[in-house]
């Protein structure tokens, strides 16, 4: 894709009224930038509004106040150029893995050979060869987020949100899924947007970490990960560091909404 | 397996019996013990005698015929109308102002109580009971479908918008199969009282069925049959029931409760 | 704006929909699209109603009705709930039992409606007898459900403080097992109203569902209309009542 892809985040604020109580304040005047093919991770404690910030780039909420824009285009609605991929999968479970992928596509502009040609793609990027016609309850818990992926990329989006894609998953899947994620965007580069509560996980993937505070959720820091380009080496002393230093953040964040600021 | 482990096997298995094989001798004994008069009590032999003759003749088919004709077109008239409406009102803010306070307010009502009216506006004939049915089970399906649409999960819609789908891809692709679990739940509350209805309008207004065959029989102070026409309309009811749980099996394959149940 | 005059809106608001019904209602008949005959106006059911009251007809019959649905019900209640726990503590009850009641679980119960006659009647036995037999079986199984719900971990950690059998039933399985319970008693609560008008309105000479099906062969339908109303407004009363019950006990249990 020859086009430029960045979002500008203005001055955005967002209230939610609970069923029962005073209307809470979720996001309080954010700003913030991401460039084309940027891989930017939110990072915070958990209630900061980091999911909101996301869902409302996406277009699924409505913005009540501040403006989010992409290539100049002001946000008002989901949209296939901006790909979702949820904690827990949000696969269709009375789909199969290969109807979950073809759902999209089949609502595009494509040959049916192109579609299929697409799909059986996708199915190979993310190794699910062999489970086309398994049905997502059929599925381990890396199989499924591998097929929301695929899912995703099937559409070609200029930017992937992504909202705690490996929250659900155990250690050792969750590393293997980082690995093939960066594999993935190596060969696809895409704006990202990757909201995480894992200060690891931000660093090894991220070019830019924003961390963000306690509700009512501001930016208080945007870190540069610049650990000497190539592949991060998660031994070296500099990444241990910046991992250091971001946890230190996210902790005095988390604290402080402990004791009920 | 040694003798005595399988004759335990064998006796788990028939435990559950027991109890009603005690039920049906203890009935069978204490009528024929002449503790009651005949009336009030026939043997279970008499009553599955006057069964196994209602099925022999051929005329049992026929008032269960009529009874489930008006039970089932009744049901599907329900259906067709409960069912998009409770998506609509799950899905739109107006359906729902509109409808909401109309339906939560005529739910416990204790329609039967009704039946009079349709008397009077449709006859005695099919069409009064067939409206009877409808009346009874849209509540049971709308209800089920407006609960099922109002818990889908958030997320699928946002994918589902995301990857390019309109309010109408929305609605057939997304939310109808995801509340159909919740649907077919009020589908199966439905149908047996679907049949219930059929019968007591019979009742209520006359006319062929098994609920007529019963208040015949009864009439004629004829209780073998009234004893048999229960036994049938119990072991129909019965077959309905299993009926639905297979289907409901066969339309839900996806859904993790079909894993446990077949495991 | 003042909170009782935005409680009032909103309360207009959210049943602006019946009065737009109600209103149609009135309307049918008084522009003559429907005879009076077939859909009485409101008007004409009110000054019926009024004087069914006034004559006490209506009470009379009121009373009989409410007496046999409330002990029919009642009884149901006791012996329900005390099955189910039964069922659910002792294993010997629970495997006679629970054949029995899957049995008769699924079967009609308005079909009972001529037995109990030749057993018990026309009068208010064979109505309780019903809606005792039908009532009952959600009881059962709701109280069975629930009390077999409860977790071993509650059951082992008080077992080793020492509880014995009664005080189990009694202080652990009941309140544990109060939610379904109650979502049984509301089953029971609809099906004795809908049992009770059924067999009043098959066979009876007392209660509100004989006076329906009187007034209806007599071709009086706009008294018919008024006790039909009667009786749902009892069917929807007994429903609030028992939310604001299920309110306040499910709150007391936290």
């Amino acid at each position: 894709m020859a086009e430029q892809t960045n979002i500008t985040v203005e001055n955005l604020s967002h209230t939610y009224m609970p069923p029962k109580g005073k209307p809470v304040l979720a996001l309080d005047g954010i700003t913030l930038s991401v460039k084309d093919k940027e891989f930017i991770a939110l990072l915070g404690p958990s209630g900061c509004g980091k999911s909101t910030l996301l869902y409302l780039m996406g277009g699924f909420l409505d913005i009540q106040d501040g403006q989010i824009r992409v290539n100049e285009t002001p946000v008002t609605e989901p949209s296939r150029d901006r790909g979702i991929v949820f904690q827990h999968f949000a696969l269709f479970p009375w789909k199969t893995v290969i109807q979950n992928i073809r759902f999209g596509l089949d609502k595009m502009n494509l040959a049916k050979s192109e579609r299929d040609e697409r799909a059986r793609y996708y199915i190979d990027l993310v190794q699910l060869h062999g489970f086309e016609d398994s049905f997502p309850s059929q599925l381990s818990g890396g199989m499924k987020q591998r097929a929301a992926i695929a899912r995703t990329l099937a559409m070609d989006p200029a930017i992937l949100l992504m909202d705690e894609p490996f929250g659900a998953l155990d250690a050792q899947t969750r590393m293997f899924m980082q690995a093939e994620l960066l594999a993935i965007l190596e060969k696809t580069p895409k704006t990202v947007v990757f909201v995480t509560h894992d200060v690891h996980e931000a660093v090894l993937l991220a070019d830019r970490v924003a961390v963000m505070s306690a509700r009512p959720g501001k930016i208080n820091e945007i870190a540069d990960i610049e650990l000497g380009g190539g592949p991060k080496d998660v031994k070296s002393p500099e990444f241990a560091e910046m991992v250091d230093h971001l946890w230190d953040g996210v902790r005095k964040e988390a604290l402080a909404a402990g004791q009920g600021r | 397996m040694d003798g005595v482990g399988k004759l335990k096997a064998i006796g788990r298995r028939f435990i559950p019996f027991a109890s009603i094989l005690v039920f049906l001798t203890v009935w069978e004994l204490f009528a024929r013990a002449g503790v009651v008069i005949p009336y009030l009590l026939p043997a279970l032999s008499t009553v599955l005698a006057h069964v196994y003759a209602d099925i022999m003749g051929g005329d049992l088919f026929r008032q269960l015929g009529l009874t489930f004709y008006r039970a089932m077109t009744g049901f599907f008239i329900g259906a067709v109308i409960a069912i998009p409406l409770g998506i609509m009102i799950g899905r739109f803010r107006f359906f729902r102002w509109f409808f909401d306070p109309v339906i939560s307010i005529t739910n416990p009502v204790p329609k039967v109580a009704f039946l009079p009216i349709f008397m009077i506006w449709f006859g005695l004939g099919d069409v009064s009971k067939i409206a009877s049915v409808i009346l009874l089970v849209f509540y049971p399906m709308v209800i089920a479908a407006i609960g099922g649409t109002l818990s889908v999960d958030k997320q699928l819609i946002w994918s589902a918008r995301s990857l390019g789908a309109s309010e109408r891809d929305l609605l057939r692709q997304i939310i109808l199969p995801a509340a159909l679990p919740q649907i077919i739940t009020g589908m199966q509350i439905a149908v047996p009282l679907a049949l219930i209805v059929s019968i007591v309008a019979e009742f209520l207004m006359g006319g062929e069925g098994i609920g007529g065959k019963l208040l015949f029989a009864q009439r004629r102070i004829n209780s073998p049959g009234v004893f048999a026409s229960i036994v049938e309309i119990a072991l129909a009811g019965a077959i309905l029931i299993k009926s639905l749980e297979y289907m409901r099996r066969r339309l839900l394959v996806w859904h993790p409760e079909t894993k446990l149940t077949t495991a | 704006m003042n909170i009782g005059l935005q409680r009032i809106h909103t309360f207009a608001v959210k049943y602006f929909p019946l009065v737009i019904l109600i209103a149609i209602w009135e309307l049918l008949p008084a522009l003559g699209i429907v005879s009076p005959d077939i859909l009485p106006s409101i008007l004409a059911i009110a000054v019926a109603l009024i004087d069914l009251f006034a004559s006490g007809t209506i009470l009379e019959h009121m009373r009989v009705s409410l007496f046999r649905a409330f002990t029919g019900l009642g009884l149901a209640m006791v012996f329900g709930i005390t099955a189910g726990v039964t069922m659910a503590w002792f294993m010997p009850v629970r495997i006679v039992l629970n054949p029995l009641i899957q049995m008769f679980y699924p079967m009609p119960k308005s079909a009972l409606i001529p037995v109990v006659i030749i057993w018990f009647g026309i009068g208010d036995a064979s109505k309780i007898v019903l809606v005792f037999l039908g009532c009952m079986l959600p009881m059962v199984v709701g109280t069975f459900n629930g009390a077999r719900g409860v977790d071993r971990e509650t059951i082992w950690s008080a077992r080793s403080m020492g509880t014995g059998d009664f005080e189990m039933i009694w202080r652990i399985l009941l309140p544990s097992a109060m939610p379904e319970i109650l979502n049984g008693a509301r089953t029971a609560l609809a099906l004795c109203f809908a049992l009770l008008v059924s067999a009043e309105l098959l066979i009876s000479r007392h209660g509100l569902g004989f006076l329906i099906g009187n007034y209806n062969e007599i071709g009086d339908n706009t008294r018919m209309f008024a006790v039909i109303l009667i009786f749902a407004l009892i069917g929807y009363g007994a429903d609030r009542l028992y939310l604001l019950l299920r309110g306040r006990t499910l709150a007391w249990m936290g």
